[in-house]
């Protein structure tokens, strides 16, 4: 009784957080599980049909293109992030001469909204009057002239330059702070034997900042795993669903046809995605959590 | 904290070896990594030059002219799309709404997060694991995968096309992460001012709100800070609970906006001008709290 006298105080701290985690996160996420085995049209009763959404799922082209297109963007998007991002924290650390300069110019796009900078993307990549072409036939370039988002062999390449362009700065400066906090006297003993800068970066800097590294490559898969934003505006998942996501693919289906049973079986599966990177990075990598 | 004082380095000398024997010193990669860099930050900043200067032309010199400089300084399109005669699409109430879900977010999830975090750090009782434990995984769940529920609920409360029913799914959405920092926060905070208050016959709430909160003024700051971003980009909640028009925030009518050119003389000038609201307040901020911001970031990811 005494402990629990002590105890209701924090209660009733935790009570607001709690109650609107509980109702606004942890209920609707067990709701989509439980209506990703109903078939329900939002309006009506909802009909119990077991599996049947998934297997529906498995045999449904264009889900597996999202599917697809999803990991594509997860890997691609990524890789390219966090190795120009390395490049630059590793440069920038090294004070290179208008190394501010490097700093603001790389991170003012990530502060951007995602929906104007895939705006702004969307009109320079336009096929009449787009930046691109319009460069490209004024120096001559006809040839390359693309119709980068109507051709479903380059629109997903399009697309994904854009979260590059835009997030390259979020990993530069995640690991410049990493650089920055190794030791100073490690880098004095590196000096003191003579290491050349290929072999201070490689041998010093990148396994030293590993478990920074590895957190920040999670968190740009997973990142991209979720893309939204930009496929919305620049192509709402066409042309021929060549850029088709599941984030996207999940939206039309539920909030544009109103298929919300079979809608929750891709968030079912979006879930489930994301949250085995979560896991594998956490249990693979398990790095120490550092002190704040 | 941690983040903040590997930021605070980042100013100053070279980082780890002598400047004058320098980057490359004599390598012939010096000249290409230099290159990279220079033609890098243009093509990062190129872009954000090009929408402000596009506020400022007329249709066919932004088409058919794309390098050429606005021949003069006109705040017409950012009035037209402001007050919407023309357009059709009212900005400064979008402009407006987002500002208010932004605020209301904030203050919301601050207030929650720091109570519960503080409870945390503080408090023994039975489940302050467990909440732990809840709150790191949640960190892992996709919004997208609360979507459709979230919907219907948020229906049923009569909050859809509501300011306040969209501000409760964003609180809700960035309280974990919140409460995690504040948790980490408050468990390296000194006790002994609190304890010299309880002795004096302070409440809980009454310690909580007259000594720690005033004393934690900065990070609470720097979480509004970190939370700004998202909060004032959020698209995907926006566009399934707000479908009227009045609702709508920024993101939202800027995706929505889709001007056909050439129809009179300046009609993409408008669409930049749009563009231009949502990103002019978040490049003030970016200026002015440009280390907070990168502090705030990298302590992100360092969890």
């Amino acid at each position: 009784m005494r402990g629990f006298r002590n105890a209701l105080p924090w209660y009733l701290f935790i009570a607001p957080a709690s109650l609107m985690l509980l109702t606004l996160m942890a209920y609707p996420l067990f709701d989509t599980l439980r209506l990703s085995l109903f078939k329900w049209g939002g309006l009506g009763p909802q009909t119990f049909i077991g599996l049947r959404n998934f297997s529906k799922l498995f045999g449904d082209e264009i889900f597996w293109r999202a599917l697809g297109n999803s990991f594509i963007f997860a890997i691609v998007v990524p890789f390219f992030t966090v190795s120009i991002g390395l490049f630059l924290g590793v440069a920038i650390s090294r004070r290179l001469k208008g190394w501010q300069v490097y700093r603001i110019a790389f991170f003012i796009p990530v502060m951007m909204s995602g929906v104007v900078v895939a705006t702004l993307w969307a009109n320079m990549f336009e096929f009449n009057h787009g930046l691109f072409n319009t460069v490209l036939r004024s120096i001559g370039l006809d040839a390359l002239v693309q119709n980068w988002l109507g051709d479903r062999n380059v629109a997903l390449i399009s697309v994904m330059l854009v979260p590059i362009w835009q997030s390259v700065g979020f990993p530069m400066i995640v690991l410049l702070a990493a650089i920055e906090g190794i030791p100073q006297d490690m880098h004095d003993a590196a000096t003191m034997d003579g290491v050349n800068e290929w072999q201070r970066i490689w041998g010093l800097i990148v396994p030293l900042i590993k478990p920074v590294l590895a957190s920040i490559t999670m968190l740009s898969i997973i990142g991209a795993m979720k893309v939204f934003d930009i496929v919305l505006v620049m192509t709402k998942g066409g042309p021929a669903f060549s850029t088709q996501v599941l984030g996207y693919y999940l939206f039309e289906t539920a909030f544009r046809s109103g298929y919300f049973g079979y809608g929750s079986a891709i968030a079912v599966v979006m879930f489930v995605v994301v949250f085995a990177i979560a896991y594998a990075y956490v249990r693979g990598v398990r790095i120490e959590s550092v002190e704040y | 904290m941690a983040a903040n004082r590997l930021a605070s380095r980042s100013e100053g000398r070279s980082v780890g070896g002598d400047r004058t024997l320098g980057w490359w010193a004599g390598s012939s990669l010096r000249p290409i990594i230099y290159g990279l860099l220079i033609v890098g930050a243009l093509v990062q900043v190129y872009p954000i030059f090009f929408l402000l200067m596009n506020t400022l032309k007329t249709d066919t010199q932004i088409l058919n002219t794309p390098f050429s400089l606005p021949t003069g300084f006109s705040m017409a399109p950012f009035i037209d799309v402001w007050t919407g005669d023309r357009t059709g699409m009212f900005f400064g109430r979008y402009f407006f709404n987002s500002v208010i879900v932004l605020a209301a977010t904030l203050v919301l999830m601050l207030a929650i997060s720091c109570l519960c975090g503080y409870a945390m750090a503080r408090g023994q009782f039975p489940g302050n694991g467990t909440l732990h434990q809840a709150l790191l995984l949640s960190l892992a769940v996709p919004a997208h995968a609360l979507a459709i529920p979230l919907y219907f609920f948020v229906g049923s409360l009569g909050l859809r096309n509501s300011l306040f029913g969209l501000t409760l799914v964003y609180a809700a959405l960035g309280a974990p992460f919140t409460i995690i920092l504040m948790r980490a926060y408050f468990m390296h905070m000194p006790v002994e001012l609190e304890e010299a208050a309880r002795i004096d016959g302070c409440g809980r709430l009454g310690v909580f709100l007259r000594i720690v909160m005033p004393i934690s003024r900065g990070p609470i700051a720097g979480m509004a800070i970190i939370n700004i971003n998202w909060i004032w980009s959020e698209l995907f909640f926006s566009l399934i609970l707000m479908n009227k028009a009045d609702v709508r925030t920024l993101p939202l009518a800027i995706a929505l906006y889709k001007p056909a050119p050439m129809t009179v003389e300046t009609v993409l000038a408008l669409q930049y001008a749009a563009m231009a609201l949502a990103t002019i307040p978040v490049l003030i901020l970016f200026f002015l709290f440009q280390r907070q911001i990168a502090s705030g970031m990298t302590m992100g990811a360092f969890k």
